[in-house]
């Protein structure tokens, strides 16, 4: 393409660019737990693999989150990255209300007011509030808008539509850059292995040329991961992607679970019990060289007690780079937090 | 699989010259295209002698290619077309109805996950019957296993509207309901492929009053179970396309999607539904039914949803 062409060549920066571009690139200390242990880069490419549910999503939410809000507004801190974030979602279940409620969750939070309320009841409650605080609603509004217009989406029924996704986001992002001068960061998908049994099975010998590359689960991936890569050359954004894993269902299969979950939480015995890999790894060696960090999530059986709540807890560890311990969290309205 | 010799007549840059340069380097069709790598096909281009022509094809490739994913969208018009698009439709069973904070998503798939006579097809009726009372709008029901019952859904209308109306007006209203539920018997995979993807078509090709907002399978197991086992490959990938074509009826069309999934004994006789590990990609609700012995008491719990802690439960009656 020849603009394309033209963009690599007219690629020089100013100093002060280059100072921006730097140090939004190293403040990527912004991540949700479980991700918050190791410093994530752009570039970086991160696998967050776990049984369905383990909150999988829900962190993909709550890192976009952190991302689209900005540092500061009107004096109040948010301590975001103002940059863009895209969701491919090829699992087709992503849930928009869900994270407009934790975003409002979050800006009314850090905005002061700790008044849990959902929405129904602030539409409700809004007569009853003075007038500095009504104005502090609008402000609210303005800045909530803003980050959601930084929240992109494409969902994607096959892996041919994951793939024309992926062909023309280079010009998509060009555009999005142009008009709201915000810049992408972070790219989700969820999840990559979901066209797995159908690509698999629809791979056919091909037919008509010798050179004719034939339709397959490798070659998809081959070139999933070739666009991504030279996509995160001229976007420099950190890449998540979940993965499902088949295995243990919490709620019907215990027995199976505790094979490898150990009955205490013992953060010492953590290493040894998952020596061998505690799923099963059957994605391509094409997409597996390409991921540089992988974190495993899971549900435990334990249940705990936060603000007279009831909360599920989950595990997450390292897998790539191996660290030898625990983390321990829970969901709750405004997202995902650690528990000690 | 689109050969790119069908993009001709649209594209003007596509023509025979361009068809060749492609199939020398083996793209055939726009899928061979998107497997290719870009810049090595610009590189290839800049080295013919007519090299301007051929990258105004490529150009045009890539915005057939464009029109081949769902559009970009951002947060605000998602939230968008949720508020507008995406209603929330009342089962008509309480219980269930509170769990779930109104009912059925439209655009989402709900599964019912419980053993035999646990209350799955009571539920299914009654939400059908609910629908086409309440939000009249009109129902596909795809009946996999035979039990589908008129005279239950006639029952429950009739339980809705104890208003003193004539016999009349209620015989009026009864068939205005059945009416607006259609029902297909579908007894294997193939068929329901088919039924599918006709609906489909219908949808896309008629706007207008009495849209479809619900559709309902019972049971989605019974028809997917046959095919699993042995090597598993194309069972599965049948199970996933079937998922997968629900999920884009669903969104497309703001459809609520209601399957049911029965159980069966898993490790230690502890019983797991019949559509386990893979299926579990492709509802976005998952609720367990169980019916406890001798009275007709239902409880049923959330096990998964896409933004509500799983664990929460309620129960409620069976009628009839």
């Amino acid at each position: 393409m020849p603009t394309s062409a033209k963009w690599w060549i007219d690629g020089d920066e100013s100093a002060a660019e280059m100072l921006a571009r730097v140090s939004a690139e190293r403040s990527v200390s912004l991540l949700p737990p479980p991700l918050h242990r190791l410093p994530l880069r752009v570039g970086n490419v991160v696998e967050l693999v776990g049984p369905s549910p383990s909150a999988k999503t829900l962190i993909l939410i709550q890192a976009a989150i952190n991302t689209i809000l900005p540092s500061e507004w009107n004096g109040v801190h948010y301590g975001g990255l103002e940059r863009s974030v895209m969701f491919i979602d090829l699992d087709c279940r992503f849930d928009i209300l869900c994270l407009s409620e934790m975003l409002k969750h979050r800006i009314m939070n850090l905005n002061g007011s700790m008044n849990k309320m959902n929405q129904d009841q602030e539409d409700i409650g809004m007569q009853n509030f003075d007038t500095r605080r009504k104005s502090n609603i609008a402000y609210d509004e303005e800045l909530y808008t803003l980050c959601m217009r930084r929240f992109l989406y494409v969902r994607c029924y096959d892996s041919f539509e994951f793939l024309s996704t992926l062909k023309t986001m280079h010009c998509h992002l060009q555009k999005e850059k142009e008009v709201k001068h915000s810049s992408i960061h972070l790219l989700m998908i969820d999840s990559i292995g979901a066209f797995y049994w159908v690509d698999r099975a629809t791979s056919f010998l091909p037919s008509g040329s010798t050179n004719r590359k034939s339709l397959s689960l490798q070659s998809v991936f081959e070139t999933v991961v070739q666009e991504i890569r030279k996509l995160v050359q001229v976007h420099p954004m950190l890449v998540i992607a979940t993965k499902t894993t088949t295995f243990g269902d919490r709620n019907f299969a215990n027995e199976a679970h505790r094979k490898y979950l150990p009955d205490t939480l013992d953060f010492r015995n953590a290493a040894t019990n998952t020596r061998q890999l505690p799923y099963q790894e059957n994605m391509p060696s094409v997409w597996q060289s390409f991921v540089t960090h992988r974190v495993h999530v899971r549900p435990s059986d334990h249940v705990t007690i936060v603000d007279r709540q009831n909360h599920s807890l989950y595990l997450s560890e390292w897998l790539l780079p191996s660290l030898s311990y625990l983390d321990k969290f829970i969901v709750q309205d405004g997202g995902v937090f650690l528990h000690n | 699989m689109a050969p790119l010799k069908s993009l001709e007549p649209e594209f003007s840059a596509i023509d025979s010259h361009f068809q060749m340069f492609c199939v020398s380097l083996g793209i055939f069709t726009v899928e061979d295209f998107l497997l290719y790598d870009l810049h090595k096909l610009t590189g290839f281009a800049e080295q013919k002698p007519n090299s301007e022509r051929l990258k105004q094809g490529i150009t045009q490739l890539l915005s057939v290619v464009d029109g081949l994913h769902k559009p970009w969208m951002n947060g605000m018009d998602l939230l968008e077309d949720a508020k507008q698009n995406k209603h929330i439709l009342s089962t008509g069973c309480e219980g269930i109805d509170m769990l779930l904070g109104g009912g059925l998503r439209e655009g989402q798939l709900t599964e019912i996950v419980g053993p035999s006579s646990s209350g799955k097809t009571q539920v299914c009726l009654q939400a059908a019957s609910s629908v086409a009372k309440k939000h009249m709008g009109s129902v596909v029901y795809i009946d996999t296993c035979n039990s589908f019952s008129p005279q239950r859904v006639a029952s429950f209308v009739g339980l809705v509207s104890n208003l003193p109306f004539d016999q009349g007006a209620k015989h009026k209203i009864l068939q205005n309901v059945m009416s607006n539920i259609l029902c297909h018997s579908v007894f294997d995979i193939f068929a329901m492929f088919g039924v599918l993807h006709q609906l489909e078509f219908k949808l896309r090709s008629q706007k207008g009053d009495n849209q479809v907002q619900l559709l309902i399978v019972d049971s989605i197991s019974s028809l997917i179970t046959p095919i699993l086992g042995g090597s598993g490959l194309h069972g599965h990938a049948l199970m996933l396309s079937v998922g997968y074509l629900l999920k884009k009826l669903a969104h497309e069309h703001n459809i609520a999607i209601l399957v049911t999934n029965h159980t069966v004994g898993g490790e230690g006789g502890i019983p797991k539904p019949a559509l386990g590990e893979t299926w579990k990609s492709i509802p976005h609700v998952r609720l367990l039914l169980s019916r406890d012995r001798g009275n007709n008491i239902c409880s049923v719990s959330i096990i998964k949803h896409s933004s509500m802690a799983s664990g929460k439960a309620a129960s409620f009656m069976i009628y009839g």
